[in-house]
Formats: C-alpha cells, sequence, structure tokens
C-alpha cells in the first residue's frame, strides 16, 4: 500500500521535475550560438577542481561550509537513491551490500547529514546576523536552509527510530542515529516509535520530493546547472569580447535575451545568488546603480518573463519581440548601471560558478551604442576624437611626438630596431604619464634595449571604444593598427599601458595578429633578471605600496614581476594593500570610466587611494598611466598626505 | 598674318611647387582652359603635361605660389632673348571693366550702433578709413543708418570723416537685415564708393554679406589688415584656416571692394572734438508693413548672467584647487565682472563643491573658447586642457613654474594667485574708471 | 516641406601646422571633416526632421570627395544628399559658393517647398561666414544668422522665431519662412550615427549635379565668377607663450605688464 502510493508520487514527482527543468533549460535555446566544446579534458580536470573541488568557493569566508554541504550533498545522493528506491521497492537496499562496504557508507551517510546539519545551521545564522549583502535575507533561502535541516532531521527520525525499535542494531556506523535511539528510548515517545519511524519516513520523502522539484525555480537551480556551467567556461581570461560582423540587415549587441548567447543564458541559471560578485565590485561598492549579480539575475528574470514566447534564434534578424534588457523594473538593468562598470573583471575572478558578466554588459552597451546611438554625453567627444584624430583627447595627431622632441629616439625599423615601443595615448599627451614614458626610456636606454618607436604615426589601439561597446568604431581603429603593424614588421612590442598591453596582446589575436606583447614591468624584471639592467638597489623609498592595475592583474595575471622589481630596487618587499593581485580593488578608470563624469555615489578613486593611504605608505607604486591618473587625481583630494604616486618605470629610473 | 621671322614665344609648362599647396579648393584647376589639371585626393594638383599649354593661368590663380611655369633651357635662351619686346595689348572687355571700376570713388565706413550708441569699432574702422582714403586721396564718408541718430555724424566727424551720410527713420530703430540691406544697396548705388569697410561683428557680418551679395561685388571677412597697392586696389589681410594662414584678398575687378574688419584690431583713432565735415541726409523709407521680420526683445547679458553658459562665454576667469575655498572664488567673480565674463574652473573646484557642475570646464565638462581665458590655480591637467586649448588668449597664474598650464599659456604668471588676482583686478579697475 | 543643411568638407584645422622651416603649410595626413559649424546645422535639420516631419537634404558644393561628408549626413539620417560638384565650380568664392548653392536650392524648390536652409555660422577654412547672407538674398529669404535657440515654428502662420546669439546679448527675432539661418555650437548636441544607418549609407545615393544640371553662366561660378582672389598666402606671426616678470617676488608689477600686454593687444573691451 504504502510503496505503490510512494511508487506513485514518485513517479509524478520526477515527471513534474523533469519537465520542470526541461521547461527552464530549453529556454537557454533561444540564446545566439556559442562553441564551448573544446579541450574537453582540459573542461573536465576544470570541473575537478572547481566544481567538485570547489576552488573557487572555498576562496571567501564560509565557503568552506558550502564546501561541506555540497560534498555532503554529492554523499547523500546515494543515500537519497537508496531511500527512494527503497521505498518502492523496499528490499532493494544497502544491506544487501556486504556488511563492511553497508558500515562504511553507513557512517558516511550519518556524518554528512550531522554536517550538513551543522553547515546548515551556521548558513542560517550568518544569513540573519551577517549576511552576504543585505538584500540576502531572502524567504526563499531561509526555506532551502530550512527543508535541507529538516531533511537531515527526517534521516536520523528514520534511522532512530529503527534502531529503537530493533529493526537496525545500534553501531558505531550509525553513530548518531544510535545515539539518539538510545535518548528516544527514555522519552515519552518511547511508545510510539512505528509512528516516528513511518512520520519521519514520510517527512523524508515528501521533503526530498518537493525540494527536487522546487529546485528549478529557485537558485538552487544551480544545483543542476553549475557543474555544466563550469564545464562550459571560457578556457582562459576573460579579456577581450568577440568580434562583430558588420552587413547589412544585422543587428549589433544585445538588448533582448535572444541576441544573448545561449551560454549568457545558462549563466544566469546557474548564478547561485552568492553576492560574491557585488561584493568585489567597485561600481557597487560606491553605491552606482550596477550591481553584477543584479545584472544576472536580471537576465534570468527577463528570460522567464518572455522567453517562452521566442522562437528558438540561433541567427534570426528579424527584431526581436522580447521585452527590452535594458531600461528599469523587473527584468532590466538600467543604462546608468551598464555605463558604470569598469571592467574590471572582479566579478568574474570572484564567482564560484565563472559567470562571465563583462561580455554581457559589453554586449549590452553594444546595443546602446551601435543601435541606438545612446550614450552618455560625454562619449561623443570621445568617439570623434578617436574617430577622426585617433586619440582620446582630440589633439593633434603631429603632438604626439611631442614628448620625445628633446631625446634622441630612434623610429621603429624593422630589423634595425629589436622592439617597438607603443607609448600609448596617456604616454605621449598626458603631462605626468609623459614623465613616466620618458623615465622608461631612460630605463631602456640604461640596459641598452634595442627599440623604436611610431612617433606621430602611432594611433590610438582602441581599447577604450571596444570597451565601450562601439565595435564599429573598434574595428576600424584595430584594423588600422593592425596593418600598420603588419606592413612595418613589428613583432615585439613593449607597452607601457596594461591597457594597450592586453588589447594589442589579447584583442588584435583576432585580427590575425600575434604579437609577442610585453609589459614594462615584465620587461624591466626581465632585464635585471639577465643582468642587462643594474639597479643602485636598497634605496629607501620608504613604506611602498602597490596598486594592481585590472589589466595587467587579474586580466593577464601578470602579478609578480612588478613586486620582484620593487623588492629589486628597495630592498624590502611590497607592502601588500588589504585588496590585492585576484582580489586587487580597481582604479575606477577601465571600461572606458577614464572618459566619463562619475555622477553616482562616491568617486571609485577616492575609495582606493584611501584604501593605500590607510597603510601611510611613502610611495603608491602603480604600472599604468591610467592608474597613475585615478591615483594623482584622487590623492589631491586628501589634504597634507606626503605620499608620492610613481610609476615602476620611474621608481627604476631613479635608480639607476 | 605673322611675320615667318618672328621667334614664337615659348610658353613652357606648369610644375608643382612641392609642399605649397594648401588646398584651397581647386582654383588651379578650375582655372586651366584646357583641362590639365587634376585634383588628388588630398586637393593638390597635378598637372597633365600633354595637356598644358603654358597659359600661366593657374600659376596666377594658385594663392601660395604652389606652380610655377618652368622652361626648357633652349626655351629660356629665347625667353631673354624676347625680354626687351614689348608691353601686352588689352582688349576691350578689359577696358570697358577698368573704366567701371574708375568710376567708383571713395571711401567708406558703416558707423554699427545701437538705439544712438555707437559701437567701438566703428570708430576703429574710421581710424583705418582715413588711413586708406588718404592713400587714395579720397573722401571717408560714415554712413549712419537709424533712429534718431543725427548726434552721430559730429562723433564721427571728430574720429576723422570728412562726410557724414544720414538715413534717420523709424524702421531703422532696430537693426533688421532686409531695410538695413536695402538702404545700404540704396546709398551704393548712388554714390558709387570704392571702399565699403563694416564691422566683423555680428550685425557687421550680417549685413556686408547680404549686401555684397545683392551689389555683386567681393566681400573679405574679418581683417586685420587693410592696405592700397600701387594700382589703387585695396589689399585685405586676414587670418583663415582657424588662424593658421593669413592672406591676403584682392577684388581689383569689381566694386566696390568690400571688408568687414575685425573689432579690436585697428587702433582707435584719436579723437579730434569740434571737427566738422558735410552732413548728407538722405530720406529712403520702407513701410514697415513690407518687412516681415521683427525683433521681440533683447536680453542683454547683464540681465541674466547666471545664465549664461561658460561654452559660450567670451571671457572666463577658471579657478583651480588653488583656489583654496569656496569663499576665494568671490574674487574671480569681480575680475570676471570687470572683464564681462563669467567664472569657470577645473573639476576639482567642482568636486570640492566650490562651483555647480555646469562650470566644469575640460573632458568631462564643457569646451569653451573664449577671447581670453584666464587660469589661477589650475594646474593644466589634459583633462582640463582640451576643454580650454582653443581659447584666444590663455592666461595662467600658478606659483608652480612646471605646472603643465604654463605649456599652452599665451601669458604666464608664476606667483601666488592671492596676490596677483586682486592687483590684476585694481589695474583693470583703474583703466575702467579712468 | 523641405529642410535644407549645407555642408561643407574642410581639412581639420586645428591639425594643421606651419612648418618652422619653409614656413608653409604642413598639410600631409590631415584628414577631412565635416565644417564642425555645419554638424549643428545638420543636427537641427534632422530634429525638425524628427518632430514637423519635414524632409531632411543635405547639400554640399565641393570635389568629389566631399561625398564623405555628404555619406555621412546620410548615416545620421538626411534623406537626401546631393554633391554639387564641377570643375568649372573650382576655386569659388564666397559670391559664387552662394551662387551655385542657391541654384541648387532652386532646382529643388521646383520638387517641394523649402522651409529653412541651415548654414554653419562660418568654416574654420575660409573662415567668412559670408555664404549664408549670401544664400538668403539670392532666394528672397528671410535672414537669420547667429542662432542658437530656435524657439517657435509656426508653419500655417509660416513664422518662425529664434534666438540670436550677438556680443553681449542676446535678441529674439521673428521672421516670416522660408528662412537660411546660420547657427552656433550652443544650439545643439550633434547626434552619432548608429552602425545600421552607417552600413546602409555607404550603399546609399549621393546624387552629383554639376553645371549640366544647374545651368548657370560659367562666368558667375568658380573662380570666374568670383570677385575676390587670394593674391598671397604667408604664416602669421604666433604669439609665443611668455611668462611675465617674477611673480613670486613682485606679483604686482606681473599683473601691471599683464593688463599692458592685454590692452597692447587690444584685447579688453573694456
Ligand atoms: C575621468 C576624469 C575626467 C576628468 N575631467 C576633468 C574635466 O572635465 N575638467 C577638469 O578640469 N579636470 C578633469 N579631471 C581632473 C584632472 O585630471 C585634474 O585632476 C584636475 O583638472 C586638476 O584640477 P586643478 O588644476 O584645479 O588642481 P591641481 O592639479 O591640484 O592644481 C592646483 C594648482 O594650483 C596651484 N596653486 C596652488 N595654490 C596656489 C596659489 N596660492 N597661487 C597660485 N597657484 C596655486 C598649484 O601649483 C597647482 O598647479 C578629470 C579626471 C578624470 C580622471
Ligand atoms: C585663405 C582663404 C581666404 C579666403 N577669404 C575669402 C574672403 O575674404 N572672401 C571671400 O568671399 N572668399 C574667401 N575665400 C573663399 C572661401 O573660402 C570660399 O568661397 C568658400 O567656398 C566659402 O566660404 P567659407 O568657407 O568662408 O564659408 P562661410 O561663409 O564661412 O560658410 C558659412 C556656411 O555656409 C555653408 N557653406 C559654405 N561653403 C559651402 C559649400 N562649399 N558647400 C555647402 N555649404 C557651404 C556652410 O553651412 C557654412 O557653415 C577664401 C579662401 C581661402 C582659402
Ligand atoms: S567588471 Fe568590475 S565594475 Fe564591471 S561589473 Fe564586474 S566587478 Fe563590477
Ligand atoms: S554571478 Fe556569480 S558571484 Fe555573482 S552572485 Fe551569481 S554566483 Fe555569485
Ligand atoms: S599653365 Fe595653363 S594649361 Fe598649363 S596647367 Fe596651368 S592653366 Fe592649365
Ligand atoms: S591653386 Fe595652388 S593652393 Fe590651390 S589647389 Fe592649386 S596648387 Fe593648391
Amino acid at each position: 500500500m504504502q510503496q505503490t502510493l510512494f511508487a506513485g508520487i514518485l513517479v509524478a514527482s520526477l515527471a513534474t521535475f523533469v519537465f520542470s527543468c526541461y521547461r527552464r533549460l530549453a529556454l537557454v535555446s533561444v540564446g545566439a550560438g556559442e562553441y564551448r566544446f573544446d579541450h574537453p579534458m582540459t573542461r573536465l580536470k576544470e570541473v575537478l577542481v572547481y566544481a567538485l573541488g570547489q576552488k573557487r568557493v572555498m576562496k571567501r569566508p564560509f565557503g568552506i561550509n558550502h564546501g561541506v554541504i555540497f560534498w555532503a550533498f554529492l554523499v547523500l545522493t546515494l543515500a537519497n537513491a537508496e531511500f527512494l528506491i527503497s521505498g518502492v521497492f523496499p528490499n532493494l537496499n544497502f544491506t544487501l551490500l556486504p556488511p563492511p562496504l553497508h558500515g562504511t557508507l553507513s557512517l558516511l551517510f550519518e556524518l554528512s547529514s550531522l554536517a550538513t546539519m551543522a553547515a546548515v545551521s551556521l548558513a542560517f545564522l550568518r544569513r540573519i546576523f551577517n549576511p552576504p549583502y543585505e538584500e540576502a535575507r531572502t524567504f526563499e533561502a531561509f526555506f532551502i536552509l530550512s527543508m535541507i535541516a529538516g531533511l537531515m532531521a527526517a534521516y536520523f527520525g528514520v534511522h532512530a527510530a529503527e534502531i529503537a525499535m530493533g529493526e537496525a542494531s545500534p553501531s558505531f556506523s550509525a553513530p548518531v542515529s544510535s545515539l539518539l535511539a538510545t535518548l528516544l528510548g527514555h522519552t515519552p515517545l518511547a511508545g510510539q516509535l512505528p509512528v516516528i519511524k513511518a512520520v519521519s519516513w514520510w517527512v523524508h520523502a515528501v521533503l526530498l520530493l518537493s525540494f527536487m522539484n522546487f529546485l528549478p525555480y529557485s537558485k538552487h537551480m544551480h544545483i543542476l546547472t553549475a557543474i555544466p556551467n563550469v564545464f562550459l567556461r571560457s578556457l582562459g581570461k576573460v579579456n577581450s569580447q568577440p568580434r562583430e560582423e558588420f552587413a547589412e540587415g544585422r543587428t549589433f549587441g544585445a538588448s533582448t535575451v535572444d541576441r544573448l548567447s545561449w551560454k549568457d543564458l545558462l549563466d544566469s541559471f546557474s548564478c547561485t545568488e552568492c553576492g560574491r560578485c557585488q561584493n568585489s565590485c567597485p561600481a557597487a561598492a560606491t553605491g552606482k546603480q550596477l550591481n553584477p549579480r543584479m545584472l544576472i539575475h536580471a537576465i534570468k528574470e527577463s528570460l522567464l518573463g518572455n522567453g517562452s514566447s521566442l522562437p528558438s534564434s540561433a541567427d534570426a534578424v528579424a527584431a526581436s519581440s522580447a521585452a527590452s534588457l535594458i531600461g528599469k523594473g523587473e527584468g532590466t538593468v538600467s543604462e546608468a548601471a551598464l555605463w558604470s562598470c569598469t571592467s574590471c573583471g572582479s566579478c568574474m575572478e570572484s564567482c564560484p560558478v565563472f559567470i562571465e558578466h563583462l561580455p554581457k554588459v559589453v554586449k549590452l552597451r553594444r546595443h546602446l551604442v551601435e543601435m541606438e546611438a545612446r550614450f552618455p554625453e560625454e562619449l561623443l567627444n570621445l568617439f570623434e576624437n578617436m574617430e577622426q584624430r585617433s586619440n582620446p583627447w582630440g589633439m593633434a595627431p603631429s603632438e604626439r611626438s611631442k614628448w620625445s622632441s628633446q631625446l634622441d629616439l630612434e623610429p621603429f625599423e624593422a630589423g634595425k630596431t629589436e622592439y617597438l615601443l607603443f607609448v600609448g595615448c596617456s604616454g605621449a599627451f598626458d603631462a605626468r604619464n609623459k614623465q613616466v614614458t620618458v623615465a622608461l626610456t631612460k630605463v631602456l636606454d640604461a640596459a641598452g634595449v634595442s627599440y623604436g618607436i611610431l612617433g606621430k604615426d602611432e594611433k590610438c589601439c582602441g581599447e577604450s571604444v571596444r570597451r565601450l561597446g562601439n565595435e564599429y568604431l573598434f574595428e576600424t581603429m584595430a584594423n588600422e593598427n593592425v596593418n600598420q603593424f603588419r606592413s612595418r614588421g613589428v613583432t615585439k612590442v613593449i607597452t607601457q599601458c596594461p591597457h594597450c598591453f592586453n588589447t594589442l596582446k589579447n584583442d588584435y589575436r583576432q585580427y590575425g595578429l600575434e604579437l609577442e606583447v610585453i609589459h614594462h614591468t615584465e620587461f624591466i624584471k626581465g632585464l635585471i633578471g639577465r643582468g642587462s639592467l643594474k639597479v643602485k638597489g636598497g634605496e629607501d623609498l620608504g613604506r611602498v605600496v602597490f596598486h594592481d592595475s585590472c589589466y595587467l592583474g587579474r586580466h593577464n595575471e601578470v602579478y609578480e614581476p612588478p613586486r620582484e622589481v620593487i623588492r629589486e630596487v628597495t630592498g624590502a618587499a611590497v607592502h601588500e594593500l588589504p585588496r590585492n593581485k585576484e582580489n586587487g580593488f580597481c582604479c575606477g578608470a577601465g571600461g572606458g570610466r577614464m572618459w566619463l563624469e562619475e555622477h553616482e555615489g562616491t568617486a571609485i578613486n577616492r575609495s582606493r587611494v584611501k584604501e593605500a593611504l590607510d597603510q601611510k605608505p611613502a610611495t603608491i607604486c602603480v604600472s599604468c598611466p591610467f592608474c597613475m591618473t585615478m591615483f594623482e587625481d584622487g590623492i589631491k583630494e586628501f589634504t597634507g598626505v606626503t605620499t608620492q604616486v610613481k610609476d615602476i618605470a620611474e621608481v627604476v629610473a631613479q635608480n639607476l | 598674318m605673322t611675320e615667318p621671322k618672328k621667334i614664337k614665344k615659348p610658353r613652357g609648362k606648369a610644375r608643382v611647387v612641392t609642399g605649397k599647396c594648401v588646398a584651397c579648393g581647386a582654383r588651379c584647376q578650375s582655372a586651366c582652359p584646357v583641362d590639365g589639371v587634376e585634383m588628388s585626393e588630398a586637393g593638390e594638383p597635378l598637372i597633365l603635361v600633354e595637356k598644358c599649354i603654358g597659359c600661366v593661368k593657374c600659376v596666377k590663380a594658385c594663392p601660395a605660389g604652389a606652380l610655377e611655369m618652368f622652361y626648357t633651357p633652349e626655351e629660356l635662351e629665347i625667353l631673354a632673348a624676347l625680354a626687351n619686346k614689348g608691353e601686352e595689348e588689352l582688349d576691350e572687355e578689359e577696358l570697358a571693366r577698368r573704366r567701371l571700376v574708375d568710376s567708383y570713388r571713395g571711401v567708406w565706413v558703416f558707423i554699427e550702433q545701437n538705439s544712438g550708441e555707437a559701437a567701438r569699432v566703428s570708430w576703429e574702422l574710421t581710424g583705418v578709413g582715413r588711413e586708406l582714403a588718404n592713400s587714395l586721396g579720397v573722401e571717408l564718408t560714415a554712413i549712419i543708418i537709424g533712429e534718431k541718430i543725427g548726434h552721430l555724424a559730429d562723433e564721427a566727424f571728430s574720429y576723422g570723416a570728412d562726410c557724414a551720410c544720414l538715413i534717420d527713420d523709424r524702421v531703422f530703430s532696430q537693426y533688421r537685415t532686409e531695410p538695413f540691406l536695402d538702404a545700404m544697396c540704396y546709398l551704393i548705388g548712388k554714390y558709387k564708393p570704392e571702399v565699403v569697410l563694416m564691422g566683423a561683428t555680428g550685425m557687421g557680418r550680417d549685413l556686408a554679406g547680404a549686401v555684397a551679395t545683392r551689389v555683386k561685388t567681393g566681400l573679405t571677412a574679418d581683417c586685420t589688415g587693410l592696405g592700397i597697392d600701387e594700382k589703387r586696389n585695396l589689399m585685405q589681410t586676414r587670418p583663415a584656416f582657424g588662424g593658421n594662414i593669413m592672406a591676403t584678398i584682392m577684388c581689383d575687378r569689381f566694386r566696390p571692394q568690400m571688408a568687414t574688419v575685425r573689432p579690436h584690431v585697428m587702433p582707435m583713432p584719436e579723437r579730434r572734438p569740434g571737427a566738422t565735415g558735410k552732413v548728407v541726409t538722405e530720406s529712403y523709407t520702407i513701410s514697415e508693413s513690407s518687412i516681415f521680420t521683427r525683433v521681440l526683445e533683447v536680453i542683454t547679458d547683464k540681465s541674466g548672467k547666471d545664465k549664461v553658459d561658460v561654452a559660450g562665454a567670451e571671457f572666463i576667469v577658471s579657478g583651480g584647487r588653488g583656489m583654496m575655498a569656496k569663499e576665494n572664488f568671490g574674487m574671480l567673480e569681480e575680475l570676471a565682472d570687470l572683464l564681462g565674463g563669467v567664472v569657470g574652473g577645473s573639476r576639482s573646484a567642482v568636486d570640492a563643491g566650490w562651483l555647480p557642475q555646469d562650470r566644469q570646464v575640460g573632458q568631462t565638462g564643457k569646451t569653451v573658447r573664449p577671447k581670453i581665458y584666464i587660469a589661477c590655480g589650475i594646474s593644466g591637467a589634459i583633462q582640463h586642457l582640451v576643454g580650454m586649448q582653443d581659447s584666444d588668449v590663455i592666461i595662467a597664474i600658478n606659483r608652480d613654474r612646471e605646472a603643465p598650464i604654463f605649456e599652452v599659456a599665451t601669458y604666464g604668471i608664476v606667483g601666488d594667485l592671492f596676490e596677483v588676482v586682486p592687483a590684476l583686478t585694481n589695474r583693470l579697475r583703474e583703466l575702467k574708471e579712468a | 516641406m523641405i529642410v535644407v543643411a549645407c555642408i561643407k568638407q574642410v581639412p581639420d584645422t586645428t591639425q594643421v601646422q606651419i612648418d618652422p622651416v619653409t614656413n608653409t603649410l604642413v598639410r600631409e595626413g590631415i584628414p577631412f571633416i565635416i565644417n564642425p559649424y555645419d554638424t549643428h546645422a545638420l543636427e537641427e535639420t534632422l530634429r525638425l526632421k524628427d518632430s514637423h516631419g519635414f524632409k531632411a537634404v543635405a547639400l554640399s558644393m565641393g570635389p568629389p570627395n566631399a561625398e564623405a561628408a555628404l555619406r555621412k549626413a546620410l548615416a545620421l539620417g538626411v534623406d537626401r544628399s546631393i554633391l554639387l560638384s564641377d570643375r568649372v565650380f573650382g576655386g569659388a568664392d564666397t559670391l559664387s559658393t552662394s551662387n551655385v548653392i542657391s541654384a541648387a536650392i532652386r532646382r529643388l524648390m521646383d520638387e517641394d517647398e523649402i522651409g529653412i536652409v541651415f548654414c554653419g555660422k562660418q568654416t574654420i577654412d575660409g573662415d567668412t561666414a559670408q555664404v549664408g547672407p549670401g544664400i538668403a538674398v539670392r532666394l528672397g529669404f528671410s535672414q537669420l544668422t547667429l542662432v542658437d535657440r530656435i524657439e517657435r515654428i509656426d508653419t500655417g502662420a509660416r513664422t518662425i522665431t529664434v534666438r540670436r546669439k550677438l556680443e553681449g546679448r542676446y535678441e529674439i527675432v521673428e521672421a516670416r519662412l522660408p528662412a537660411m539661418i546660420t547657427v552656433v555650437r550652443e544650439l545643439n548636441r550633434p547626434r552619432y550615427p548608429t552602425v545600421p544607418m552607417r552600413l546602409a549609407s555607404a550603399k546609399a545615393e549621393v546624387e552629383r549635379w554639376s553645371n549640366e544640371e544647374l545651368k548657370l553662366d560659367v562666368n558667375s561660378v568658380g573662380l570666374k565668377g568670383s570677385p575676390t582672389w587670394v593674391s598671397r598666402i604667408f604664416s602669421p606671426q604666433r604669439a609665443q607663450g611668455e611668462i611675465l616678470g617674477d611673480g613670486m617676488n613682485d606679483p604686482v608689477a606681473a599683473a601691471l605688464m599683464l593688463v599692458d600686454r592685454l590692452v597692447e593687444g587690444d584685447l579688453l573691451a573694456v
């Protein structure tokens, strides 16, 4: 009787579960195509490390807590499978296994359940007293936690009752249940043992099946999608965006879910709402509308809201009927939010399930710029200047070589000069950063490096316009640069700016140009290492802190070279800022923010400068001209500060 | 027919002198009678040697001296031999034109006025007009059109006019293009002056452009220099290409020769009160009902100074972090008031709350192009420079000699702004009160 | 009703430099752009197209490569772009320029009524500000120069009210349509082309009218129809940056020197 009833319920639940999953996941197919199955072995390995190994998850406080629940979950999957099967076929259970194996399993189940209970209680308390973010105290969250706790309690209830009734014998392989059984024997409930067992069993059954059916409708969908999502992650760093094909009749960027890729949509189902991205996002941290978690959530909302009415659309070009993702209210992101992203990559670096936020931001920006020509007013000048004069400030291109007019520098010529020194717009036009460029040439000269410059012929690499979503303009600029590099036979480039570095190295690759691009910090480290460059060393610069540039650090993982160079010069290790390396905090200039006014919230650069000044440094070292501007700009707001901002190249040049 | 003995004058071929062409708009191509000039993408000529007949027209047409004739050594010899031969003949058409040109006499200056008060540029014109009239040996006439403007005749005499021609009527009480255009054309038709000068102000340029078109003559814009050549023609020198080049413009085959003259460039002539001259009162009336333009309202800067956008201001006094505090901006207000300008600032000043956001000059603020930009306590970060570097005159006051603002400054004072600015204000006030 | 924007393709003169040795213009690599003021004229025609449903036409007289400017106008949204190009139009001064442009506008008038012709305040190369008035006079249109705001357009009463920006004052002026308006930068903020419009404009047709269409007397156009001619071009003397006095020790003297410089240069409007 019970079996038949249960079998019916089980089949119905499984059917609804499968149907729910199908309904949700089928929505993913409205997204545009994207190939994510290359290097399957590497992908499997990533799954082992990051999904099963929970490597990322554990990086943050309470990560272990999640790890415990996750692994216990894996173990308990077996227990639950047995539970469901034996619910229908009572004789089909683990007691059929050889006793030692059965004992071990039972012990594992007991311990896992106990650990889960503890972890869930901790999570419960954390959510009450110290949630990852304010809005994390949702009913859903507590409900799910209670369900899990209830499941564990029911598990023990069943087993304790069985032991107490003598259906099973107390043993070391069921320590908790045995203990409970003993306790149970001393309570008035002792007479109700069969009832307890039955109730516990049913509670367990109902909880388990409802949990399963609740999953697809909650953030716990990630239980199903996270592992595939890790498998399908971008291998390598997400430091570039895909090209667009500029042909008539196409649409550009994305404003609706069907214009995003299926992986973008899968991402939205994989979000665990852990809030790590938002906690590390410089925009969110300084009161901007942008919140990377909400961005992903909005995509999910929008997809659920109108995805089902959309045809699966791999390459459909017809106007989409889906509601816009950009705007106000449920399932949307505001324009202001989109423009406040600094493309720092911190969200992606911290996301335990490898959700890729930045490409989505850029796709949405592309829509605004390319389809609607709608953007903050400051950008009009930027775009026109870039287009007409190939520099962000609209300076006459002939002024580009002014910084070097007093220096005796060689023009780059393949065969005669080994490296191209790509100066970049800031290094060529900005008074403060020109000093860095000059310092860098001093260092290179001292080491006898064979290098040349392009002088007036150098053009902006286009980094900012790409991040700002003006892919059309970027395409023109990239082509001009790539052609120039090709025709001049450039193969090795030293850059002073991490943004140029990333674009030359990672963006231009899409144009078939493989350059050996080296940022000056790496290059100088190499020179010192090879003994080509002698620094005096040991100079006491006082306390030196180093600020990681996002495009050197997070996006390209160059963390150590600048630190080593500082160590060579000062003889002491850098004093690390609280947020450093992968967790470094953006200066506020990336993603084209360098050209935008910061209207909302507090200034990002001020917040970072404060963090640095709190360490009471004598020198703040940077390795990026944008960071330089942001720090110089921010530090002026603090009166009575004598701390200097210096680029690594300047520090080295001073110590030759 | 031609004597068999006579040696034909070698004509040579035109060629381009590299680096001189300014891409003036294909004057050379347009001048060539045989389509012998092709223009490149960059707007520079290419002479098709096989087509060129050596007429020299392109060479003459080129304002930049970017074309020249070249001859083979043999041709050069023949030329040398011919060097002392006779003059070129004039055709009938050319003679008629010269007669026409000679029929125009006298220098006119248009006196721009507003409610009976003359614009300063009018007297500057009178000064330079006087010199031109002297060189030409003709009278200088002040043209005064308006309502109740009789008193301006005496003023014109005091600045050197020989004659004043007045049209005094209700319809001219406020400047409007149509009636002024009609009146001017009527006067020019009647008196045929050889030179007509107007101020290169909003009003002068509005009127001059219209008049020149109707009388079908040449007009040179915004002159900064005027002179007379040996053939009684007016040489008009003016900046072009955004001030990057100066051009001397001629209008020798048409009359009158019209020019607008940039204000504040010609010196103010000395005033000789009591000087007299001939007054000609013309009655030229137009019925108000035939004019379709009406000035509904005049708003002066004074009535709406706070509303004046820095982007359109002609004088800007800007303050940066060097100002130290909000209260100190009063000092800049005072200076700006004296100059008739507005106060702007760097982003630092705006961030500090010393100025409203709409006064920020720079990359993420406003782009300004005033006549004078005074930067006080501003270091000159590129984000600031891009917003103001196209100003006509930049004055930097900063105590740091190395500040990049000095790289773009026309005049710089290395000093403490709290001392320099008050000194400047005092001096200007003295001047104004004097 | 048609609104016309007159746009001129000009060298980007802020990039023009004088070679200090030869004293000639260094023009190498200097791009051509739409005269900056004309981008505002263009924007205003587009706004009227959007708000009043007028037909927007861009006109330019120039060499064949001026087509680039007109293509950009198409990308921004004008309905038609017309290039007035002919050998005989070359070397024009403002009188012959306005002749050609007015003839073209007259030709448009055969098709539909013209409401407003927008011109820039002036160009950055010729810098004369004379073509606009020339067009107004030739066509008998109301002439409204230096407009920084359009207050009202009454198509019924056929009037327009604008604000003109003059030295130290503004004038609110009402005039009859059709009108020729020259615009200053403060009038509006030009738009940016969308990519689909850019791609479409690359293929769209820029009409080309030569003198065969306009049938003007060849002696009234181009160099031949120009009363003025440029006889000489030379480099101006550039005011080099100058540090005045010793402001540290004698600020008052430095301030006096500065005022003297300004008075000498007649830079003060006091
Ligand atoms: C994204 C972004 C956008 C920006 N946009 C703009 C913008 O639109 N406009 C803008 O202006 N800036 C902008 N900036 C800021 C810019 O980088 C500079 O920080 C800012 O212009 C500096 O302002 P400042 O010159 O007033 O201050 P500072 O650089 O601090 O200079 C103060 C100067 O005052 C001088 N000084 C101090 N006391 C005195 C005294 N008693 N007498 C004389 N001189 C004195 C000092 O020598 C110093 O040179 C932007 C920055 C960023 C990052
Ligand atoms: C160095 C130099 C100096 C010159 N000086 C004079 C002079 O003093 N007097 C004179 O008559 N000519 C002069 N010219 C010739 C003049 O530049 C040309 O006639 C030109 O075609 C129109 O004048 P502009 O560029 O000054 O236009 P502006 O009159 O300043 O232009 C006003 C507006 O008219 C419209 N417009 C002008 N030209 C065109 C066009 N080709 N196509 C479409 N719209 C147009 C635009 O909307 C423009 O914003 C000079 C040329 C040079 C190279
Ligand atoms: S890239 Fe940086 S700024 Fe942008 S959403 Fe992510 S964390 Fe925030
Ligand atoms: S996007 Fe990633 S980091 Fe952000 S809340 Fe979701 S799972 Fe967490
Ligand atoms: S010399 Fe005469 S024929 Fe020869 S290219 Fe010049 S204009 Fe043409
Ligand atoms: S006339 Fe002279 S300046 Fe003009 S295009 Fe021809 S060569 Fe160049």
